[in-house]
């Protein structure tokens, strides 16, 4: 991971041509294929696991009948499934996101990528948070406060500190490294998810 | 399917499935490990100015590995849905709940790994760039775990239910 750092310095170049001597707009294109590439792999594993957390599939399959539905739909005849209708919209989100990244200047790119890790992170950790402070604190009606709605407030403006307060240079350096940090995170995420229904019973 | 199904039995053509699946995750496995291997111990430069290579040329095959980790994708999503009905429902009925988690977990490990695959593929590009050593052997590592994970939880539901149980 050291290692993995220390090479995401590197890639303030990825503008640069792979090749001395390419044409410049081969270098150009090579450019953009490398932004849409690790783009799409950082957002892709970022908004599946958010997908499946939340249970927001495109579409649900159920295997008895062999229907498709769109949509998360509920247990009908035989389980149902969920995990093509995740992989499936986080393919296409990941892939309108990658697209986005390419036309956006590359300090706002890093930025941006900066601001929706933080936000995967604190989002949750805000509603926990509050989840948290109904039950063991609050000496009123909290209820209201059970929301992902309200938690997204306190998690926004985090995001948008935690962006602002680092530096563009270390936002440019780690910025591969996300490609690593987040797949890892999101495992970590899921296989907790798994721990109560599964490992532990 | 139910063209196929009048051709041969359906339990027939379900262990054809999953034994294709295995000859291709065994291939995959073999090159993804191959991969992480060379990647892992690059070649050293000798005295004299001899070059101990490496005994693969890792990016040669990388194109290769990410074709083959698609199609196995794809072949998994394929054959889920038979697991889902078949496998899971009496796996869960008889109490092997971490043979149920782990396999659960091997969805999540093989998206994870398939969304990696586009910056994969990149980082593999010829000519390789010196730059982006770190990153691509980490991915590659990366991959080459996912695919054993896969491997191993798969062997462990097929022994369950599957082919040869």
């Amino acid at each position: 991971m050291t290692q993995t750092l220390d090479v995401g310095e590197g890639f303030s170049q990825l503008d640069s041509s792979p090749a001395k001597g390419a044409p410049a707009s081969t270098a150009q294109t090579s450019a953009k294929l490398g932004t849409f590439a690790i783009t799409f792999s950082i957002a892709f594993a970022l908004l599946y696991t958010v997908y499946e957390r939340l249970n927001w599939p495109l579409f649900t399959y159920h295997p008895v009948l062999g229907n498709l539905d769109f949509g998360r739909q509920p247990t009908g005849v035989g389980p149902p499934m969920f995990w093509y209708g995740w992989i499936v919209l986080a393919a296409a989100s990941a892939f309108v996101v990658a697209g986005i990244a390419t036309i956006i200047p590359t300090r706002w790119l890093r930025r941006a990528t900066v601001f929706c890790c933080a936000l995967a992170v604190l989002w949750p950790a805000a509603l926990t948070g509050l989840r948290i402070f109904i039950v063991d604190w609050a000496t009123f009606d909290a209820d209201f406060l059970n929301s992902p709605w309200v938690a997204a407030i306190p998690a926004f403006v985090g995001a948008a500190v935690v962006t602002y307060y680092v530096p563009a240079r270390l936002a440019e350096r780690v910025w591969t490294s996300w490609l690593l940090i987040v797949p890892i995170g999101g495992l970590v995420v899921l296989g907790y998810s798994l721990l109560q229904p599964w490992f532990l019973r | 399917m139910n063209i196929i199904f009048s051709i041969i039995r359906e339990d027939t053509f379900w262990s054809i499935l999953l034994f294709v699946h295995f000859l291709l995750a065994v291939g995959l496995l073999a090159a993804v490990t191959l991969q992480a291997v060379a990647v892992l111990m690059p070649a050293r430069q000798m005295a004299g100015g001899f070059i101990d290579r490496s005994p693969v040329p890792a990016a040669s095959y990388a194109a290769l590995i990410a074709v083959v980790y698609v199609l196995q994708a794809l072949m998994g999503a394929w054959i889920y849905i038979k697991y889902r009905t078949y496998v899971r429902i009496p796996m869960e009925q008889l109490r092997h709940f971490w043979t149920v988690g782990s396999f659960e977990l091997k969805e999540h490990v093989v998206t994870m790994g398939l969304g990696l695959l586009p910056a994969y593929w990149y980082f593999w590009r010829q000519p390789l760039s010196a730059e982006h050593d770190g990153v691509r052997k980490w991915v590659t590592v990366f991959l080459a775990l996912s695919v054993w994970y896969a491997f191993l939880v798969g062997h462990v539901a097929n022994d369950f239910r599957g082919v040869g149980s």
